[in-house]
């Protein structure tokens, strides 16, 4: 063996495990001197509310609601708002993990609409019934609805969200009161203007059923009968017109191109750069497009209007109730509190008056007349009263599930939409009597 | 003579030499050890858990009752299950076969760069350095039709070419993702191959007259044949659990639901632990089996001091 | 891209080291100096594809998180601006600092925890006396070869249980884990291409099998040492399952993967890519230095090793 070259490579390694060694005792002394993260110390008589999205950013409106608790009467506990990620099912994820761990981590749990169900069914939450009389009558009944399942309060309305129309006021006259109107004219001024004419969601998400059953209530259809244990797609053959409706959209060139990867954001965008006639998006996108900031130009500022979503018969409109409820945990340790906080974010006028003015649809009704002058919130109070909520049944996940996994794949192709609509009826049917 | 024993908490052997240290043997068992444990606490006992739970039926979340195979026949009539295994095994060949080729390809240039050497080999770590849960995102936003910047950047593509809400261009997209980021980690493992290959060789071929695509041939492929393999192998195995990049840029649409993405489904977004668990031991399975075949493959040429 | 096989007969030139075998430099044989300068311009074409392949979505990375506000993120044009360090600035106002710390303490376990244990085990299995080597080697993988996403609710109870939640510990382990397998097979392959005879010549001479080892053959081994390093070091920074699951929100121990996952936008529904893009940079470029300075480590061990054929 080369005596010079194993020497050679004991100095080289000697040296190198010296240096790294060295390197990461800097890094390590270096790490350990920043100070504690804030926020690491739970105070013993404060309440955590877990919520996710852009809303519970540091110093957005769900942490000046929370103050605003405190402000009005300093009795009260102190709410903490713990920020979930971004994404819906991570949210869902973590306060599963905490719940399932029956931890006590979490007093507040800020609930997709859709998760109702399937919070109360897994026994996660606590009932809330006793404060429902705080809340009927003050609160919208379909955000209620969208609270309830079986018959019992689970989840208390917080915020809310209807889908608008957006319309071009620069190139069409009235907005269309039928789907059909909508197609044609957007196919006409599309074509005539060299842009798309329908943006909506239409990727593989959660926002293509909205889309789906928006299209499909407006067919005098729903999704489930009142039992909850029967799909009813086919009633009135609504699910069939629906589909229908996709299809022969997208084959004659109506809907954008890029429908189908198409999220909200993707559809504002479009719009946003004056290549869309129509957009079926929430209210959020209404400020986002006045032009007002810089960094954020509009070509259709001043030219666009909203309008209620169309149906099939042109009489009345149904958009898809979206939002947040809030649930107390059934693992607190300070539940009559929390219910307390739940009751009051709902019902206080100062609480839901800054939930609207950060464009975020409040549940009291009272708020809707109150600011009827903003045309955001003058429409919302119009439609909100007919805004159906997807059914909060836990069963509902799988629903959504299986309605993407086939009018997704049905609308972009050729296939028969009487037949897909029947199998994906009896499919849900199976699914809902387990 | 002074042993030294450094390694972490592990069974100790009854007798241990007095002169000479640990005996091969003992030393092979103390060695193995850490490793062993390691594994056991945590994959062997979840495996087994999961395993144990894909036997019983679910309701959501509530479990409903035993199932026995239940839950397998359920997932084996599932046209969904083949659907994902074909996307899988298309997006697997697709892509360990672009990744091995253009790998190979930069490992060799790599290994005769006659500047900034360094520099290349940094380089080269950049797309494996970045995260998969960000490099899908970055991937996303390039071939998405909106803002479009693939689309605007090849010149003869149209602005709104669909390539994510396309069938087939949608697979090409994450199979492209997914060579971006590994063909270079594939290079540096061949690399480090080829620079355990002696000068003398070559010089030896080359004075014999062989050609460069000859010397490739006889002296580069062989004595590279065990870093191919395990490059191979892992390669295969990661690409057959693709996740990220299916799920960030399709979201499973347009036959790019792989079996990862099937199984996140099922045991997260809609959870029946039952379903899912069960889908995950096929895939287990699945994967298990195409690696054993490598292994089988390398098994000869890599171990010495093999015991019957 | 189909294989270069580089036309020349030009002895590649090994490193910054001279290399131990004679006969090296120049064009040796019969070339031309048309073909050289030909060869030369192949090469350095060759280079700049291998450049501009993994640059570019870097640079892509990097504008796009100097980018600010909506038209310029919504616009596929790398120079729209305006441009700014907005993105930066938000990124760490949320304390990503500590996301970093924690991201670096746990992959420098993971990676030293690793390469020890799976040193240990690849020469085992390379070179020391075992039965059934197959069996472990086929065990090893199978372990690593399970879905994670159905790992997680089980290890989830186990760690809730032992107090491993929201620790070091608790995140470290599992990396070990799953990175072994990996190691042990690049480490296995090394170990193996090293000459029995250089043992044998140890063992004549005295050494324990011990010192065998790690006097003589991981020396020797070191380029694969340092190659599962790097990869278990970046496996370990890039990791988010089990990042976020054992490890969700609490500021002392939560990587920068996860923390990326809590980044919104200005808005309810947007995506915001300028912040993810600044954290990723941020993420990267340590990495990226990190890589230079060990990829010579490699090279040098090498030609010091010198491995006769």
């Amino acid at each position: 063996m080369d005596a010079e070259s194993s020497t050679l490579s004991r100095c080289i390694r000697r040296g190198l495990v010296v240096r790294v060694t060295i390197a990461a005792c800097a890094l390590l002394i270096s790490a350990c001197s920043l100070p504690p993260p804030p926020g690491s110390q739970a105070a013993p008589d404060e309440l955590v509310w877990a919520i996710g999205g852009a809303a519970s950013n540091p110093g957005a409106v769900n942490e000046q609601i929370a103050e605003l608790y405190k402000e009005q009467d300093s009795s009260r506990p102190t709410v903490r708002v713990e920020q979930l990620p971004n994404s819906a099912d991570l949210q869902r994820e973590q306060m599963a993990y905490e719940s399932q761990a029956q931890g006590a981590g979490f007093d507040i749990l800020g609930l997709d609409v859709i998760w109702t169900g399937e919070f109360a069914v897994n026994g996660w939450i606590e009932s809330l019934e006793d404060i429902r009389g705080d809340l009927e009558g003050v609160v919208l009944d379909s955000a209620m609805a969208s609270g309830t399942y079986e018959n019992e309060l689970w989840a208390a309305p917080f915020n809310t969200n209807a889908g608008f129309l957006y319309y071009r006021t620069d190139l069409v006259d009235e907005p269309p009161a039928t789907w059909d109107e909508l197609a044609q004219m957007a196919q006409e001024v599309g074509q005539r203007e060299g842009i798309a004419g329908y943006v909506g969601q239409g990727s593989q998400y959660e926002g293509l059923v909205v889309n789906f059953l928006e299209l499909v209530w407006g067919a005098g259809g729903g999704l489930i009968n009142e039992d909850g244990d029967e799909a009813i797609l086919t009633q009135n053959d609504a699910g069939t017109r629906a589909l229908e409706f996709l299809q022969s959209a997208r084959q004659d060139g109506v809907l954008a191109p890029g429908f189908n990867t198409m999220t909200e954001e993707e559809g504002r965008f479009l719009f946003q750069g004056g290549d869309a006639v129509f957009m079926r998006n929430w209210p959020y996108a209404y400020g986002l497009m006045s032009g007002e900031d810089e960094e954020n130009p509009s070509q259709v500022a001043g030219n666009f209007d909203i309008a209620p979503i169309p149906t099939f018969t042109g009489e009345g409109t149904t958009s898809a109730l979206g939002g947040f409820n809030l649930a107390v945990s059934a693992f607190s340790e300070k539940k009559d509190l929390a219910k307390e906080f739940v009751a009051w974010i709902a019902t206080d006028a100062d609480a839901q008056g800054l939930l609207a003015e950060n464009a975020t649809p409040p549940v009291r009704q009272a708020t809707y007349d109150e600011l009827q002058d903003d045309p955001v919130m003058a429409l919302l109070g119009e439609i909100l009263p007919d805004a159906q909520p997807r059914p909060p049944v836990p069963a509902y996940n799988f629903l959504s599930q299986e309605i993407q996994q086939v009018v997704f794949p049905a609308y972009n192709s050729s296939a028969p939409v009487e037949q897909t609509i029947e199998s994906l009826n009896a499919e849900l049917t199976s699914e809902l009597q387990g | 003579m002074a042993v030294e024993t450094e390694t972490p908490v592990t069974e100790r052997q009854p007798e241990e030499s007095q002169h000479k240290g640990m005996s091969e043997r003992q030393l092979a068992r103390v060695f193995v050890a850490p490793s062993v444990i390691t594994m056991v606490v945590v994959a062997a006992f979840p495996i087994i858990f999961a395993i144990f739970l894909s036997l019983y039926a679910y309701q959501g979340r509530q479990q409903t009752g035993f199932a026995g195979l239940g839950n397998y026949i359920e997932a084996f009539t599932d046209p969904r299950f083949w659907d994902s295994v074909i996307a899988t095994f298309v997006f697997t060949v697709a892509s360990v076969t672009f990744e091995f080729l253009i790998g190979m390809g930069f490992a060799l240039i790599m290994n005769r760069a006659f500047f900034g050497r360094g520099v290349i080999r940094a380089t080269i770590l950049i797309p494996w350095v970045i995260p998969t849960v960000i490099s899908a995102q970055m991937w996303f936003n390039m071939f998405n039709i909106t803002p479009g910047f693939v689309n605007s950047v090849l010149p003869f593509v149209p602005a709104d070419f669909n390539w994510l809400g396309t069938e087939n261009w949608a697979m090409f997209a994450i199979v492209f993702a997914d060579v971006w980021k590994t063909a270079p980690f594939v290079a540096l493992l061949l690399l480090a191959g080829l620079q355990t290959i002696p000068e003398d060789l070559y010089e030896a071929a080359r004075v014999d007259g062989a050609s460069a695509i000859q010397r490739f041939r006889s002296v580069t492929l062989p004595l590279l044949k065990p870093a191919i393999l395990v490059a191979l192998l892992f390669r295969t195995v990661d690409a057959l659990r693709i996740y990220d990049l299916p799920a960030v840029m399709t979201g499973g649409a347009f036959g790019t639901e792989t079996l990862s993405v099937l199984v996140q489904q099922f045991i997260v977004q809609t959870p029946d632990p039952g379903l899912g668990s069960a889908f995950s031991t096929l895939t287990f399975i699945v994967v298990l089996g195409v690696g054993i075949v490598f292994v089988s493959l390398l098994g000869r040429d890599l171990v010495i001091g093999e015991e019957e | 891209m189909s294989e270069p096989v580089t036309p020349t007969a030009e002895a590649p030139q090994r490193d910054d080291q001279p290399s131990t075998s004679p006969g090296n430099g120049g064009s040796a044989g019969a070339v031309s100096g048309a073909d050289s300068t030909g060869s030369r311009i192949a090469k350095t074409v060759m280079l700049l594809i291998i450049f501009v392949w993994c640059l570019f979505p870097f640079v892509w990375l990097i504008s796009t998180s100097l980018k600010q506000g909506n038209e310029a993120l919504g616009d596929p044009n790398m120079f729209q601006g305006p441009f700014g360090i907005d993105n930066y600035r938000i990124v760490f106002g949320e304390g990503f600092l500590y996301n970093l710390r924690n991201t670096l303490v746990v992959a420098t376990f993971t990676t030293i925890i690793c390469v020890l244990i799976g040193a240990f085990a690849g020469y085992a299995l390379a070179r020391l006396p075992l039965k059934r080597k197959a069996l472990w080697l086929s065990g090893v993988l199978a372990a690593s070869l399970f879905p994670p996403v159905a790992l997680i609710p089980a290890l989830y109870e186990v760690w809730r249980a032992l107090g491993l939640l929201n620790t070091y510990p608790g995140l470290y382990i599992p990396y070990v884990s799953f990175t072994l397998p990996l190691t042990i097979f690049i480490l296995v392959t090394f170990f193996s291409s090293i000459p029995p005879e250089l043992a044998e010549a140890a063992k004549v001479d005295g050494a324990t099998p011990f010192q065998t080892f790690f006097r003589v053959v991981l020396p020797l081994a070191a380029p694969g040492v340092f190659a599962a390093a790097i990869i278990v070091f970046i496996f370990a920074t890039n990791e988010f399952l089990i990042a976020s699951t054992f490890a969700p929100r609490d500021l002392s121990v939560q990587t920068a993967t996860t923390a990326v996952a809590f980044f919104t936008g200005a808005t309810e529904f947007e995506r915001p890519i300028g912040t993810i893009t600044a954290a990723c940079v941020v993420i990267s470029v340590p990495l990226i230095i990190m890589t230079l300075i060990f990829q010579r480590r490699i090279v040098a061990g090498l030609t010091a090793g010198g491995v006769k054929g």
